[in-house]
C-alpha cells in the first residue's frame, strides 16, 4: 500500500430528504496531487466540506497521518496541517501582497509590526515555495488573477505546517495562459512533498496534472484512478456520468422556420465573438461549465449588461438593449437563474407576478382592474397547473417548481416569442420538472424561439434541438441533439473533447 | 490604459481643486502663508481632528461603503453632550475637572455601547443608527443645558487654551500625541491591521480566522472615546460648552474623513489622511474669513467640496473594477 496521507472512511452526510455522500472513500497518498471529479451536485463539494469540517458527517471517519481526528471542526483539521483554496479569493482589495499573505497571522515584536520581516518571508515563499517572484508592496488591486490565486495559496501556506492543500475549482476565473502561472506553482508544491486535492470540472486538467483520480456520482465512489494518463478523460466521464437520459422529456421533432433571434460576433467581458441563431419552432441550448461566459451571455441577451462589440437581431432588424425594458418590448422573456431574487417578487402574491409585466392589458386609465388580472391569473394557474391554486398567495410560500410556473405564467401572459431560460429547473423536484419541460416543448411547438441555458447536459440534451458548447468564453462547438450522448456533451464543456482533438 | 489614465486623474482631482484654493487664498491674503496663521489653523483643526481618528476608525474597520459600511454620526454630539456634562459639573455643579470628566466618560462609553449593539447586534445600518443616535444625544444634552451656554472658568480648561509646550500651543501638542497612539494603534500593531482586514473584507477576515464582530465593537467604543477627548478641547475653544455646535463639526468630520481618502496613496480612509484633511479643512475656514467670504457662503462651499470629493471617490472606485 502507498503511505497515505488522508484516509476518509465510509463517509455518510444526509441532508434532509437528501443522501448527499453514502459510504463514500476519500484517500490521498503524501506528496501526490489527487483529482477529485464528478458532475454538480455529485458530492465533491460536501465531502470537501466534511473534511473542512463545515459540515458533520453522519458516519465515517477521517484519519490523518494514521491518526484518526476524534473531532473533525475547522480547528483540528487545520492543526493537522489541511489548508483550503478556495473558488473564492477572500482578498482586500486595498491591501498589499504582504498585508494579504499575513492577515490574520501577523507578526510583531513590541515595538508594532515587524513589516520588513514580513515582506521578506513573504517574498521568498513566492520565490522558493511558488517559483515565482511577486513584490510585497504591490497593492493586490494592482495584480492579475493568477497573481492573486498565488497570494491566497501563499497565505495558507506561509506558516509552513501544510501537509494537505485543498484546491476547489482554482482555474475557474483564469485564462489559459494564467493558468499555467499555477500550475508551475502546484508542481512546485508537490516537489516540496505536500499533497493536493484537486477539484476541477476541466478534465483536461486533471488528467494534466493529477496522479490519481478519485470520481464521484451521486454521492458514491464511482470510480478510482491508480494512474491517469492524457486519454483517461474519456473513461472519466463514463465514471461521472453512468447513466442514461431520463424519459422525462416529451421530445418531438420541430422544424425550425425562419430565423428569430441573430447573434453575430458579440463580445463582453467575459466571452467574445459570440455568434448564434435561434429559428421560430427552435429550441437551442447553450452549455458550459459555470464560468464560461454562459450566464453572462445571457445576461448580455437580454440587456442587463452592454457587450463590447457585436449585433443583435430580431427579425432581421438590428437590436440595441440599454436595460431589460427595451429587451422586453422587443418580446424577448427571460425566465433567470435565480428565481427567488430576479424572477419574483416573493412578497407580492401568485395574481400580481403573473400579471406584472403585462399590467397594461387589465387596466383602464392606467389604474389595474384586480378582477381582470384575477381572472387571467386564474386562468394562467389552470394552463400552468400552479399549486397551491390560490392566486393570492404569497409567492415565497410556492415550491420552487411552482415559483418556476409563475416566472413562466407571466411572460406566457405577456405574449413574449422569444424565451430565454437560464438554468429552468434549479431545484425543481422531478414531477414539477416533467411539467415545466412539456410547457417548454409547448411553446416551441407554437411558434416560439426557445434558448436554454443550462449546466445540466441531460436536460439539454432531452430538450433541445441543438445545443452551443461555451468554454472559457468561446463558443466552442455546435452540436446537434440527435444521437447525443451525455458523455460526448461533457466531453466538450469540460475540454475533456478539445484535448483529444489537438493532439 | 488611457481609461487607467483618466482614472488616476479622478482620484488627484479634489487634491489638485484644494491646491488651487490654497494658491488662491495666499495671492488673495498676505498673511495666509504665515507661521502665525498656521498656529490658528491648527489650533482650530483640534476638535475636528480627534473626531476624525474616530470616524477614521469606524470607517477603517467597517469598510467605506457610505451605507453599509462603517460611519458613525454620533461623534460630534457625543462631544457635545460630554462638554455639556463637564461644563454644568464644573460650573454649576462644583464639582472637580476629574470627577467632572469622569461623568462624561461614563456616558460616551454608554453611547458607543449602544451604537455597537445597534449596529452588531441589531445589524442595524450605522448611518441610520449613528444618525438617529446623534439626534437623541443632542436632545439630551439640551435637558442638561436647557440650551444655555455654560461658562468654564477651570485652570486646566484655560491651559489648554492658552498655555504652551515648548513653546508650541499645548492643545496641539496633545493632539499630536493622541494621533500618534492612534497612528501606532491602528497602522503598526497586529490589532490594527486585523481591524483594517476586518473593514477591507468582512469575508476575507472571517476567513483569516479574525473575530470581525468584535472589531466593529470596538470601532465604535473608540469613537465615543474619541468624541469624549474632543469634548475637552471643544471646551478650551470655546472657554465652555455652547449647544449647536455639533451641526458643523458633523459637516468638517465628515469632509476631512473622506478627504483624506483622496490624499492616501491607496485611496482609502487612513488616520493620517483623516487628520490632513481635517487641517485642510480648518485651513479653507480660515482662509475664507481671512479674505472675507461671507460666512453664509463657507456653508456652500464646504457642502459642494464634500460633493466632490465623495463623487470622484466613487467615479475612480467604478473605473477600477
Amino acid at each position: 500500500m502507498t503511505d497515505a496521507l488522508l484516509k476518509m472512511c465510509d463517509i455518510t452526510k444526509s441532508f434532509p430528504g437528501v443522501l448527499a455522500l453514502d459510504n463514500v472513500a476519500l484517500e490521498v497518498a503524501r506528496g501526490e496531487i489527487h483529482g477529485l471529479v464528478g458532475e454538480n451536485g455529485a458530492g465533491k463539494s460536501t465531502i470537501i466540506k466534511v473534511l473542512a469540517g463545515v459540515y458533520k458527517a453522519d458516519a465515517g471517519t477521517v484519519e490523518i497521518d494514521h491518526a484518526t481526528l476524534p473531532e473533525v471542526t475547522p480547528r483540528s483539521v487545520h492543526d493537522a496541517g489541511v489548508r483550503f483554496i478556495h473558488q473564492e479569493l477572500h482578498l482586500v482589495q486595498h491591501f498589499t501582497v504582504t498585508e494579504s499573505v499575513f492577515m490574520g497571522q501577523e507578526e510583531q515584536t513590541i515595538f508594532g509590526l515587524n513589516k520588513r520581516v514580513m515582506r521578506q518571508k513573504a517574498e521568498d515563499f513566492f520565490e522558493t515555495a511558488l517559483g515565482t517572484t511577486l513584490s510585497g508592496n504591490t497593492l493586490i488591486r494592482d495584480l492579475g488573477i493568477a497573481e492573486r490565486k498565488l497570494v491566497q495559496i501563499a497565505r495558507a501556506l506561509i506558516d509552513d505546517k501544510a501537509k494537505l492543500v485543498v484546491f476547489d475549482e482554482p482555474t475557474a476565473p483564469l485564462t489559459s495562459g494564467e493558468t499555467d502561472k499555477l500550475f508551475t506553482a502546484i508542481r512546485k508544491l508537490k516537489e516540496q512533498g505536500i499533497a493536493m486535492i484537486y477539484v476541477s470540472h476541466y478534465l483536461a486538467e486533471i488528467t494534466g496534472i493529477c496522479d490519481r483520480v478519485t470520481v464521484l456520482r451521486n454521492g458514491q465512489n464511482a470510480g478510482r484512478f491508480e494512474e491517469v494518463f492524457d486519454d483517461s478523460a474519456p473513461a472519466m466521464i463514463t465514471a461521472m456520468v453512468g447513466r442514461e437520459i431520463d424519459e422525462l422529456f416529451p421530445k418531438t421533432e420541430h422544424t425550425p422556420a425562419e430565423p428569430r433571434l441573430e447573434i453575430e460576433g458579440l463580445s463582453a467581458d467575459k466571452f467574445e465573438d459570440v455568434s448564434l441563431t435561434v429559428h421560430r419552432n427552435e429550441i437551442v441550448g447553450v452549455a458550459g461549465l459555470v464560468g464560461s461566459g454562459r450566464e453572462d451571455l445571457i445576461d448580455t441577451i437580454y440587456g442587463l449588461s452592454k457587450p463590447h462589440s457585436g449585433t443583435l437581431k430580431i427579425d432581421g432588424v438590428a437590436q440595441k438593449f440599454h436595460a431589460p425594458a427595451d429587451a422586453v418590448s422587443a418580446g424577448i422573456a427571460l425566465v433567470p437563474r435565480d428565481r427567488r431574487h430576479d424572477g419574483l417578487v416573493l412578497d407580492m402574491s401568485v395574481s400580481d407576478n403573473i400579471n406584472l409585466a403585462a399590467l397594461d392589458a387589465v387596466s383602464n386609465w392606467s389604474l389595474e382592474s384586480r378582477r381582470a388580472a384575477n381572472t387571467v391569473a386564474t386562468d394562467m394557474s389552470e394552463t400552468l397547473d400552479i399549486r397551491p391554486r390560490n392566486i393570492a398567495a404569497t409567492s415565497r410560500l410556492l415550491s420552487g417548481g411552482n415559483q418556476q410556473k409563475v416566472v413562466l405564467g407571466r411572460w406566457l401572459n405577456k405574449g413574449a416569442d422569444i424565451f430565454i431560460l437560464d438554468e429552468p429547473t434549479v431545484g425543481v423536484d422531478v414531477g414539477a420538472k416533467v411539467e415545466i419541460y412539456q410547457h417548454i416543448e409547448n411553446l416551441a411547438q407554437h411558434g416560439v424561439s426557445v434558448l436554454v441555458s443550462s449546466s445540466d447536459p441531460g436536460e439539454l440534451i432531452g430538450l433541445c434541438d441543438r445545443i452551443l458548447v461555451m468554454l472559457r468564453g468561446k463558443i466552442v462547438a455546435e452540436v446537434s441533439t440527435a444521437n447525443l450522448g451525455v458523455d460526448e456533451l461533457v466531453a466538450l464543456t469540460t475540454g475533456g473533447a478539445t484535448r483529444e482533438a489537438a493532439s | 490604459m488611457t481609461q487607467s489614465m483618466s482614472t488616476k486623474l479622478l482620484a488627484v482631482f479634489p487634491i489638485i481643486v484644494f491646491a488651487c484654493l490654497f494658491v488662491y487664498l495666499g495671492v488673495q491674503s498676505a498673511t495666509f502663508f504665515s507661521l502665525g496663521t498656521f498656529e490658528l489653523i491648527a489650533k482650530q483643526a483640534v476638535p475636528t481632528v480627534i473626531v476624525a481618528l474616530g470616524l477614521a476608525t469606524v470607517v477603517i474597520a467597517g469598510g467605506d461603503d457610505v451605507v453599509a459600511g462603517g460611519i458613525d454620526l454620533s461623534i460630534p454630539a457625543t462631544a457635545i453632550i460630554c462638554a455639556a456634562i463637564i461644563a454644568d459639573q464644573l460650573t454649576n455643579q462644583g464639582n472637580s475637572l476629574v470627577f467632572a470628566m469622569t461623568l462624561a466618560f461614563g456616558a460616551a462609553a454608554i453611547i458607543g455601547a449602544i451604537n455597537a449593539f445597534l449596529v452588531v447586534g441589531l445589524r442595524m445600518t450605522p448611518l441610520l443608527a449613528t444618525l438617529a443616535m446623534s439626534v437623541a444625544i443632542v436632545g439630551v444634552t439640551k435637558v442638561i443645558t436647557s440650551s444655555r451656554r455654560i461658562g468654564v472658568t477651570d485652570e486646566t480648561i484655560i491651559f489648554i487654551r492658552d498655555g504652551d509646550i515648548f513653546g508650541i500651543a499645548a492643545s496641539v501638542v496633545m493632539t499630536a500625541v493622541l494621533v500618534v497612539i492612534f497612528y501606532h494603534a491602528l497602522h503598526r500593531t497586529k490589532w490594527g491591521m486585523n481591524m483594517q482586514a476586518t473593514g477591507g473584507s468582512r469575508d476575507a477576515a472571517e476567513i483569516s480566522g479574525i473575530l470581525t464582530r468584535r472589531f466593529v465593537v470596538q470601532s465604535f467604543l473608540i469613537a465615543a472615546f474619541a468624541g469624549w477627548i474632543a469634548s475637552v478641547f471643544v471646551l478650551a475653544r470655546g472657554s465652555g460648552s455652547s449647544p449647536g455646535t455639533e451641526e458643523n463639526m458633523l459637516l468638517e468630520m465628515v469632509l476631512a474623513t473622506f478627504l483624506g481618502a483622496a490624499f492616501s496613496p491607496r485611496r482609502v480612509v487612513t488616520l493620517w489622511g483623516a487628520v490632513l484633511g481635517a487641517v485642510v479643512v480648518s485651513a479653507l475656514s480660515v482662509g475664507f474669513i481671512s479674505i472675507g467670504v461671507n460666512v453664509f457662503w463657507t456653508g456652500c462651499i464646504k457642502g459642494g467640496l464634500i460633493l466632490l470629493v465623495v463623487a470622484s471617490a466613487a467615479v475612480a472606485s467604478k473605473g477600477r473594477s
